[in-house]
């Protein structure tokens, strides 16, 4: 399988200059590869450093030393750690998406265009990218009468569902995604499992962090676990 | 890659007062001060470098006081620079530094490749036309004559920036702050500049009519893929609008970054304070 992601000696520390420079260690000395349309999970307590080394692999934290290589569609090895600005936002735009556990979304727009606009973004016409938002929508079971209804106002488990469908939809090469399940019931669980294993089948790489063990066996063929921001022992699925 | 830029910004430099060495090398975040220690001058921008890139929207965020209109002043002719170059790729394909040419030119550039919307909708409308006649006068100065034409370019910019048309003749003065701001950003984008500059501009607006004029810049961005310099000290409007962003503080960028990052892993200690202090 080709390596996709090779992330070698990653630290991220947190500087606190307004609490007396006090510095938080999150994660040290991480290394491990990700494969081409391979789903790999990443477990460890509440505070182990998963979603850190989540947010440091899309730059959302800036990583304090090693790097995060990362191979682009064309072929080119990209650090993500050291790389501009600007190629970082290049790489966001058309190969990796990432949803969090929180939905954060503009005003005032509806839930149908949060997703669709991902879909514009990229090229799509408006009706086209409705049209494959409804869908998406369909089959997690959001109810109709809340497409056209603003986010702000939406449950938990139904803001969960509209950030899992706009990061799914422009079928990234990279998906990472954070507790993708954690807020639904079971039927929507697998609703939302199942899309995940066809975006794996065409071909997309997913990280993924979870504490549910169903969505755990259902969906990883590998595990990486952490504790203290140390990385444990790999379990192969 | 590097010479993808739209604008490039370099050195700029505003000092208020009589400048001295000290000037630029005793003031900003280092020495907790914009004032030069020897003659007193006010440097709201010092010696500040950046690029945007086509279709990008950069942010500017920081304190009252810490430089970010003056910034946006001079890129838009609006103040005299007092040292620094900046390019721009739309005009001699960005060989030539703005501030070294002409009124008349520097008029063009204003009139045809940017839009600027003000905090207070006073400084970017005329009060005594109306708001039709605003846009007119932005479309007459970018060379569009026919008044048919004017009219109905007049009315499109209305309707996508929600204004009523029916209420097209009549002076802003008597509209409310949110559709003044409307009928202003009208006016910047009425000759489809590549740059748009905005200025603090939901500053004042109340909650709801805030997220109306955000959408409405987010759309714009969108549908027309302009590139924008967004100036607010607010870090809400920061994070819906911009892609990446500036931290400035006396006159000085104190972090740059991807906008998340900044937000959520801000590195600079007066970063970590604005974004702790977040509501």
């Amino acid at each position: 399988m080709t390596k996709l992601l090779e992330i070698v000696d990653l630290q991220k520390r947190f500087e606190l200059h307004i609490l007396n420079e006090k510095e938080i260690e999150a994660l040290r000395q991480v290394s491990f590869d990700v494969h081409e349309g391979e789903i790999l999970a990443l477990t460890g307590k509440s505070g182990s450093g998963k979603s850190t080394l989540m947010k440091c692999i899309y730059r959302t934290y800036l990583a304090s030393s090693g790097q995060i290589l990362y191979r682009d569609r064309t072929g080119s090895v990209i650090d993500l750690a050291s790389a501009s600005e600007h190629e970082v936002l290049r790489i966001r735009k058309t190969e990796m998406t990432y949803c969090s556990q929180f939905l954060q979304v503009i005003p005032r727009v509806p839930a149908i265009d949060v997703v669709a606009f991902a879909l514009v973004a990229r090229g799509c016409t408006l009706d086209e990218a409705r049209r494959v938002t409804s869908e998406s929508f369909e089959r997690l079971s959001l109810p109709k009468e809340l497409w056209d209804a603003y986010p702000a106002t939406f449950s938990g488990g139904e803001q969960q569902r509209v950030n899992i469908a706009r990061a799914m939809i422009s079928r990234p090469r990279v998906l990472l995604v954070d507790e993708p399940t954690a807020s639904l019931d079971l039927k929507t669980k697998d609703a939302v499992i199942e899309m995940l294993i066809e975006l794996k089948k065409i071909g997309t790489s997913i990280i993924l962090i979870t504490h549910d063990e169903h969505t755990l066996a259902m969906m990883s063929d590998r595990s990486l676990h952490l504790e203290n921001g140390l990385l444990k022992d790999a379990v192969y699925a | 890659m590097d010479n993808n830029w739209l604008l490039r910004v370099r050195n700029l430099t505003k000092i208020y007062g009589e400048p001295t060495l000290d000037s630029i090398h005793r003031t900003g975040p280092a020495f907790n001060t914009n004032i030069c220690p020897k003659t007193g001058a006010v440097v709201a921008v010092n010696d500040i470098s950046f690029d945007v890139y086509p279709g990008e929207v950069l942010g500017i965020v920081g304190e009252s006081g810490s430089g970010k209109s003056t910034l946006v002043q001079m890129l838009y002719f609006d103040q005299e620079v007092s040292a620094g170059e900046v390019n721009f790729k739309p005009v001699d394909d960005g060989n030539v530094n703005l501030f070294e040419l002409s009124n008349q030119k520097k008029r063009y550039i204003r009139n045809h490749l940017m839009g600027m919307v003000y905090q207070n909708p006073r400084d970017g409308l005329n009060f005594r036309f109306s708001s039709g006649g605003n846009i007119a006068e932005k479309l007459l100065m970018a060379n569009v004559f026919h008044v048919g034409r004017i009219r109905i370019r007049g009315a499109d910019l209305l309707t996508k920036t929600e204004v009523p048309i029916k209420r097209m003749d009549e002076s802003p003065a008597r509209f409310s702050g949110g559709m003044q701001q409307r009928v202003q950003i009208a006016k910047a984008i009425a000759n489809n500049p590549p740059m748009l500059l905005l200025d603090e501009v939901t500053s004042g607006l109340d909650v709801s009519v805030q997220a109306k004029v955000l959408d409405l810049i987010r759309g714009l961005q969108q549908d027309l893929g302009v590139s924008m310099i967004v100036v607010s000290h607010d870090l809400g409007v920061i994070r819906m609008l911009t892609d990446r962003t500036m931290v400035l503080k006396h006159g000085k960028i104190v972090e740059q970054g991807l906008t998340d990052q900044i937000l959520q892993d801000p590195q600079h200690g007066y970063t970590q304070l604005l974004v702790s202090s977040l509501l």
